[in-house]
């Protein structure tokens, strides 16, 4: 019996504008296990994104609980929750945030760094060797095509060796066939690291490599978990 | 937690640096230290510089005086801290040659005198004047050349001072110290001190006064001074430079406040860079802020981060910026070398101390609420691009400048008044103008609906976001009000200068003219062309008591009422006021009931130290006769405009009884100095007194200062320039970005380049508009509380300096969005990411 690395019950998000109220996420429970792949699916404006910075406790749910590796992030502070994911939770972006005044290395050294770790700059190049840009860690992102920038980021975002990575549309600003050596790499090294992926896209392809996918309308949970 | 960021804040900083991206930070804070160092620098020696110039009035750095022989106590201490020292004595005796004798101000002076300026002296009348070597010897004399004229000798005769004869070796055309005596009116001797015992003019009960003059370093000087105050009796006087001496005091205290207001100028241009390039700093670290969260870094953990980071720059900056300060001034006191005073003293500690100051309060009252809102970001920022953190309190990021602000203009202008007044004159202008401002923006923006689409973009920029806008023609207003108010003062202060001496400023007085001679006079004067004064009709006269009680009681410290009772007075009467007399109690006579009594006007310095006021009764012993008058009115006087000036002023009649004699002054051209042997010839019984070399002296200590004000102007507008520019630099990123995004959008060229202009241009005439009304505001409180000088709006200012905020920021502007208009739109986007 595998365990839940990630478990939400009824989470709401509602956002107060001047006029009305807005519904963001209604009442959506889930449950993700350890070494599993979830696809998060849904139109633009479902609550994908939302649902993802919930479960990453980049944010808090209006009503509702999230235990993260076993720690329920409602009884955490901002600066607990920051010290879980800096244990436990690698990204990647859509729009890849790499720094800009960093090289393709030192933007991938920067998670371990943060960790104190000694062997940053060996670890940073034996991924970036891993992601195919062992020729470009002196290079700046504005030097890099959209592509690299993203493998550069996922070099990043396996650097800590997260337990769970949370990848927001990845193949988002990339093209069909970048996306799918993109998209490879991300399984590749997420099967070699033994990490849980939790992934948003409304890329329908990419959903069904996942092992389950959680499909979003309207802040509303379509199917249970498959 | 700090101390394990260390390690990756510094690393990071240098990555960032390599990258290029705290260039303009850096430049700012370089630019901020360096000017507030190498203006205080610069000022500091020149302070210094003028006060060692001034000293020469005194001959001395300072002087102990005394009507009785001074304490060797005294003397061993000033020996003891390693001073430079000699003694004068200085009295009035009868010289005399075999038919005639004259009062005359006798000086015995010591080896060494003077210590500070020069003696002159020349070998026959009106001959080419040289500078001796030292004293006269002992067995000479060196007399002012009227006495010769008086006492019918020739150089090389004998004169007789007391009991001894004395050899006329030289003309004493020059004494350094003279100025401070300027009012005494019997020719002068120049004595060595060696002979003075055996002259026997020295007993008990004799007037003389004994100075102890001394020179020496700063530190020596305090020391002695600490020590001698609570030493010195009643009769004992210490003078320093600048204490007796109006003319020169007042010029000198204007200079000084001026250096002062630059200096604060240089510190608001310093803090408008800091604040503008560490809010960029800040804003374009929200993404490393929000990645570095999201990462797991706690909210402390990146703000130790970004802390370290802006300290690593701050003492970087400083460092560099006390260097090149450093440098700088040396190359302007190397430039100016031959035009300051020699033996400019050397550099102290506190510039550096001031400059980096500087840095850092300017660092911490600045950088710090851009810096605050970096802790802000939400992590959720790396999923949200548009999450911006809140912006902080306006009080906090206000309040804390205006601390920082504050706390620099008082240490660096010692003046809290001064301070007071610009701060505040400051801030309630800006206040005002920032709104004007932003309202000035809303009616421009409801006019242009209709206008062309160069415009409407143009103004759009500003418009969308009027608080930002608001902010930085906040910015840019308060970097162009630095330079105006300096070039305003400079101005003004010049004109002040010019004006108490202006080229026919009189350089003689011409006393003891009889009446019956007058016309003649007049008329010799017109013949050589000299511009003269009124003739005052001249009677001694002692003031003996006020309301009936004697004045001796009533006068006890050693003040100028002392100096003024204690011998005879000028006494005149005039129908008209004096020009540069200005009345502040009471009325002239032409307005007061027609009265055949006796009525007298007062000099209000002399009022205030009296105690005098309006209706008092003053007696005065004048020629035997005993007259008592009512105060009816109270003057001030200009002392320092080289004509005739008086403590009393009586209403005509008052003395017709009384003998006079005329008094005036005259300005003639030195190259006719041959002109007055007949002037002498003509008026035997005239005592001519030639103040020229006094004038000179006055004029050479405000050209100085006159071309150090100027240099201080260019250096402030210098760095105003180079600070503007860098300013600008830190508000073009989101400029850039979104002309990149219009040409994405298919704009032309042409189109973008002209809404830049228009915008920075707009900006610029805003910008300008707030500067001229600051500066306007800032000036008439200087005026009024600080420099004591007359204010008028300076109106063609309005005009020229919006146009010219206009062009200059309308040109940097186009000139820094070059790239957007001449880069693939797309390299900027991503560059903007």
């Amino acid at each position: 019996m595998s365990e839940s690395v990630i478990i939400a019950s009824h989470l709401s998000k509602v956002v107060r504008s001047s006029e009305a109220e807005l519904t963001i996420l209604d009442n959506v429970s889930l449950s993700i296990e350890r070494g599993s792949s979830v696809a998060i699916v849904g139109a633009s404006g479902s609550g994908k994104s939302t649902l993802l910075s919930l479960l990453a406790g980049l944010d808090l749910p209006t009503t509702g609980e999230v235990i993260l590796a076993g720690q329920p992030l409602g009884k955490l502070d901002e600066d607990q929750r920051a010290a879980l994911r800096a244990q436990h939770v690698g990204f990647v972006f859509q729009s890849f945030q790499l720094l800009a005044s960093l090289t393709a290395l030192e933007n991938v050294m920067l998670p371990l760094e943060l960790h104190d770790r000694k062997d940053a700059r060996e670890r940073a190049t034996q991924l970036l060797d891993r992601v195919g840009l062992g020729q470009r860690t002196t290079h700046y992102p504005s030097q890099l095509s959209g592509g690299e920038q993203q493998r550069v980021a996922i070099a990043r975002a396996f650097a800590s060796e997260p337990d769970i990575l949370f990848a927001d549309e990845p193949t988002g600003n990339l093209d069909a066939g970048t996306g799918q050596r993109i998209t490879d790499l991300l399984f590749q090294l997420n099967q070699e690291q033994g990490a849980t992926l939790v992934m948003v896209t409304h890329d329908q392809r990419l959903a069904e490599r996942c092992e389950s996918a959680l499909h979003l309308e309207a802040g509303r949970l379509l199917e249970p978990v498959a | 937690m700090s101390g394990r960021s260390l390690p990756l804040a510094t690393r990071l900083l240098a990555r960032e640096w390599r990258a290029g991206e705290l260039r303009v930070l850096i430049f700012a804070l370089v630019i901020a230290v360096l000017v507030s160092t190498a203006i205080s620098f610069f000022t500091d020696r020149l302070q210094r510089g003028m006060v060692s110039r001034a000293a020469e009035f005194l001959g001395a750095d300072m002087v102990v005086s005394s009507r009785a022989p001074l304490p060797e106590a005294f003397l061993q201490q000033a020996v003891q801290l390693g001073l430079n020292h000699t003694h004068l004595v200085e009295f009035a005796s009868v010289t005399a040659s075999e038919n005639e004798m004259q009062l005359s101000s006798i000086k015995a002076a010591g080896p060494g005198y003077p210590l500070r300026g020069q003696v002159r002296i020349s070998d026959e009348l009106f001959g080419a004047e040289r500078v001796p070597d030292g004293i006269p010897p002992p067995g000479e004399v060196w007399i002012e050349p009227r006495l010769l004229t008086i006492l019918d000798l020739e150089p090389g005769d004998t004169l007789e001072v007391g009991y001894s004869n004395l050899r006329i070796a030289a003309l004493l055309t020059h004494e350094p110290d003279r100025a401070g005596d300027f009012y005494s009116l019997n020719p002068r001797v120049l004595m060595n001190l060696a002979d003075l015992e055996a002259t026997r003019v020295i007993q008990p009960g004799s007037r003389e006064r004994y100075r102890l003059l001394l020179s020496g370093s700063e530190g020596a000087q305090s020391a002695f001074r600490q020590w001698v105050t609570p030493r010195l009796e009643a009769n004992q006087r210490l003078t320093t430079v600048g204490d007796d001496n109006q003319r020169i005091g007042s010029a000198l205290d204007r200079a000084s406040q001026f250096l002062g207001i630059a200096s604060i100028a240089a510190v608001v241009l310093a803090g408008v860079a800091v604040a503008l390039s560490a809010s960029r700093f800040a804003t374009r670290h929200f993404d490393t802020s929000a990645l570095l969260r999201s990462m797991g870094a706690s909210r402390r953990r990146v703000m130790s981060i970004f802390t370290i980071q802006l300290a690593v720059i701050g003492l970087f900056a400083t460092l560099i910026g006390l260097a090149l300060g450093w440098l700088m001034q040396w190359g302007l006191v190397a430039v100016l070398r031959d035009l300051l005073p020699p033996n400019l003293p050397g550099v102290g500690l506190k510039p550096l101390l001031v400059g980096a100051a500087t840095g850092f309060i300017g660092l911490a009252g600045f950088a710090l609420p851009p810096l605050l809102r970096l802790g802000q970001v939400a992590p959720l920022r790396v999923l949200r691009r548009d999450l911006a953190p809140l912006p902080s309190s306006g009080w906090l990021i206000y309040g804390l400048a205006f601390a920082a602000l504050t706390i620099l203009m008082w240490q660096f202008t010692g003046n809290l008044q001064i301070t007071l007044a610009v701060v505040f004159g400051g801030a309630a202008a800006a206040l005002l103008l920032g709104l004007l401002a932003w309202l000035l923006l809303r009616v421009i923006g409801q006019r242009l609906r209709h206008a062309s689409l160069a415009w409407r973009l143009g103004t759009g920029q500003l418009l969308k976001q009027p608080t930002v806008a608001a902010g930085q023609v906040l910015a840019f207003g308060l970097i162009m009000m630095s330079m105006v108010v300096i070039l305003i003062l400079r101005t003004e202060l010049l004109d002040a200068w010019q004006a108490q001496l202006p080229d026919d400023a009189p350089n003689h007085f011409a006393m003891n003219i009889l009446p019956d001679e007058e016309q003649a006079f007049r008329a010799k004067l017109d013949e050589i062309g000299a511009v003269a004064a009124p003739l005052y009709p001249i009677t001694p006269g002692r003031l003996t008591e006020i309301n009936g009680e004697p004045v001796r009681e009533l006068v006890t410290k050693e003040t100028q009422a002392e100096r003024a009772i204690n011998r005879d007075l000028s006494l005149t009467w005039s129908a008209d006021l004096p020009p540069d007399n200005r009345l502040r109690d009471g009325q002239w006579w032409d307005q007061l009931p027609p009265d055949d009594a006796p009525r007298v006007s007062i000099e209000a310095e002399l009022a205030d130290n009296l105690g005098v006021e309006l209706g008092d009764v003053l007696t005065f012993v004048i020629a035997g006769m005993v007259i008592e008058t009512p105060v009816v009115s109270i003057r001030e006087v200009e002392w320092d405009n080289f004509t005739p000036n008086f403590f009393m002023i009586f209403s005509p009649g008052t003395l017709a009884e009384v003998p006079t004699t005329l008094l005036t002054s005259f300005s003639l051209p030195t190259e006719q100095r041959e002109d007055l042997r007949d002037l002498v010839r003509a008026f035997p019984a005239m005592t001519l007194l030639e103040v020229e070399a006094i004038l000179q002296q006055i004029r050479d200590i405000l050209s100085q200062v006159t071309l150090a004000v100027e240099y201080v102007l260019i250096f402030v507008l210098l760095a105003g320039f180079t600070v503007l520019f860098a300013s600008l630099q830190a508000t073009l990123d989101t400029r850039r970005y979104e002309g990149a995004l219009l040409r994405t959008l298919g704009a032309r060229k042409s189109l973008l380049r002209q809404a830049n202009r228009l915008e920075f241009a707009l900006l610029g005439a805003l910008s300008g508009l707030l500067a001229i009304a600051a500066a306007e505001l800032i000036t008439l409180l200087l005026y009024r509380f600080a420099l004591d000088l007359e204010w008028s709006p300076h109106w063609l200012l309005w005009l020229l300096v919006p146009l010219a905020g206009a062009l200059l920021i309308g040109i940097a502007g186009a000139l820094g969005t070059r790239a957007v208009v001449n880069q693939s739109p797309m390299r900027l986007i991503n560059q903007g990411n």
